[in-house]
């Protein structure tokens, strides 16, 4: 069987230079068995463009770095086989992040920024003794937080979301889920009121339409129309009782 | 820390807006369904439909039903419009991704929003012009369907694709059903209206030129 001949067109643009202009740039390639993207992407690097810039760590689907947009959706590029795709393929940055250069965008500030927004972290007041035996839990909670947790922060929920495409301080699947992960630890002592207080809003859980492009493109499959569902029931219902304060002069 | 929006600032109201949109946009729905079934009374005869128009005016349902139904409508523009891209760069955005990310629901979400500016206007017309017909009876409604044939087919598919996916959506967020299902189930009503809906334009069509108006 003769190898296919790969057509990349990819997005260049580096912004730090002064006269740069965002264009696509083709490549060419020789398909090879089992090829990704981010093996082809290598190869255009080492053989062809050197300054090609674009993220990548793990190269088997756990670091999150190397999503880009593939053919129009986003994806984990150590992830997705040539393959599986025209002999035309199309890469361009996720929208949304910071552009960085190319194909590579700055994540960590987006993602450091959800995280900080929602507290993830176990708020307790109960003093750590590092010489007691651990507390149990039950096992079908376990696997609920682990679900939620399996999340890469690879971005691609905020990439397709079409809200948070327009609405810079919307938090997305990524930081809805992150809230639903805490939201069912037994561990974290906040109330309903508190979990209201961050994401009680539209940007946060009500900001979302539900166009689902988030729970269609999770590369780890996360269980996202249903987690986006729980955390919108739990802080209606905590909305409403809530007692909150209006400030009036 | 803003002055101005610390000031003005109120937790629960997007919660409310939320709400607002979730139950008007059940009660469009719920009446547009119900209304679809009422025309569709002609397809078992006139003498029926005019019983029932007669009936809803005698008890005062219509005059109490239709500025409600307005002001329920007016409640759901003012929470659902929320979200509509309103700036010249963010329709772009949309559009762009879009076409970029293939999402069914993504584009169905982008007709919604069309739909939803298109039913407004068409809808205005077509209270206007019922009201000012009164009552409602079949010889004049198959007058109307026989000039405006055209109006009411596009008001019919425009109204029944904004509510067959508005409540498909809401289902969807709030999570009371998986996603598949209820796409098939919402769809599968919304045809069924759609049908009745033409079924009984066309024996209005029919009636108005058997009954000599042409």
């Amino acid at each position: 069987m003769s190898k296919r001949k790969l057509t990349f067109s990819i997005f260049r643009y580096k912004p730090q230079e002064p006269d740069a202009k965002p264009h696509m740039q083709t490549y060419q390639l020789e398909e090879e068995m089992g090829m990704t993207i981010f093996v082809a992407l290598g190869r255009i690097r080492e053989d062809q463009d050197p300054s090609l810039m674009f993220d990548f760590v793990c190269r088997a689907a756990i670091c999150g770095s190397c999503a880009m947009i593939i053919n129009g959706k986003p994806k984990l590029a150590c992830k997705t086989l040539t393959r599986d795709l025209p002999s035309t393929i199309t890469l361009m940055p996720l929208p949304v992040f910071k552009l960085i250069g190319d194909l590579s965008v700055d994540t960590g500030t987006w993602f450091r920024h959800m995280s900080l927004k929602t507290e993830s972290w176990v708020h307790t007041s109960k003093k750590f003794d590092p010489k007691a035996i651990e507390e149990k839990m039950d096992n079908e909670t376990a696997l609920e937080i682990y679900e939620a947790e399996r999340c890469v922060e690879c971005g691609c929920c905020i990439a397709g979301c079409a809200t948070a495409n327009i609405r810079e301080d919307f938090l997305g699947a990524a930081g809805i889920n992150r809230v639903g992960r805490f939201m069912v630890d037994p561990r974290d002592e906040r109330t309903g009121d508190d979990y209201f207080e961050v994401i009680g809003s539209d940007e946060g859980t009500f900001g979302c339409m539900a166009l689902m492009a988030c729970d269609d493109n999770c590369p780890m499959q996360l269980p996202l129309q249903m987690q986006l569902a729980f955390v919108r029931r739990k802080i209606a219902q905590a909305g409403l009782k809530a007692k909150t304060k209006v400030v009036t002069l | 820390m803003f002055v101005q929006k610390t000031l003005t600032r109120n937790p629960k109201a997007e919660l409310y807006y939320d709400l607002v949109e979730l139950f008007s946009g059940f009660l469009l729905v719920g009446f547009l369904w119900t209304h679809m079934l009422f025309v569709a009374t002609i397809l078992l005869g006139s003498e029926l439909f005019n019983n029932l128009s007669a009936g809803l005016d005698k008890y005062y349902l219509s005059y109490v039903g239709i500025p409600f139904i307005i002001l329920v409508a007016f409640m759901h523009i003012f929470t659902a419009g929320r979200r509509v891209p309103t700036r010249y760069q963010e329709q772009k955005i949309i559009w762009r991704h879009a076409k970029m990310l293939k999402g069914t629901d993504t584009w169905v979400w982008v007709f919604q929003v069309i739909t939803g500016v298109s039913i407004f206007m068409l809808g205005a017309i077509h209270v206007w012009v019922v009201v000012s017909g009164w009552p409602i009876q079949a010889m004049t409604s198959a007058e109307r369907m026989h000039a405006f044939w055209w109006f009411y087919i596009i008001l019919l598919i425009l109204g029944e694709y904004h509510a067959g996916f508005g409540i498909y959506r809401q289902f969807v967020k709030w999570g009371w059903f998986p996603r598949k299902p209820i796409g098939y189930i919402s769809k599968l009503i919304t045809v069924i209206i759609l049908s009745l809906g033409i079924a009984a334009l066309f024996v209005f069509y029919t009636m108005a030129k058997g009954g000599g108006i042409v």
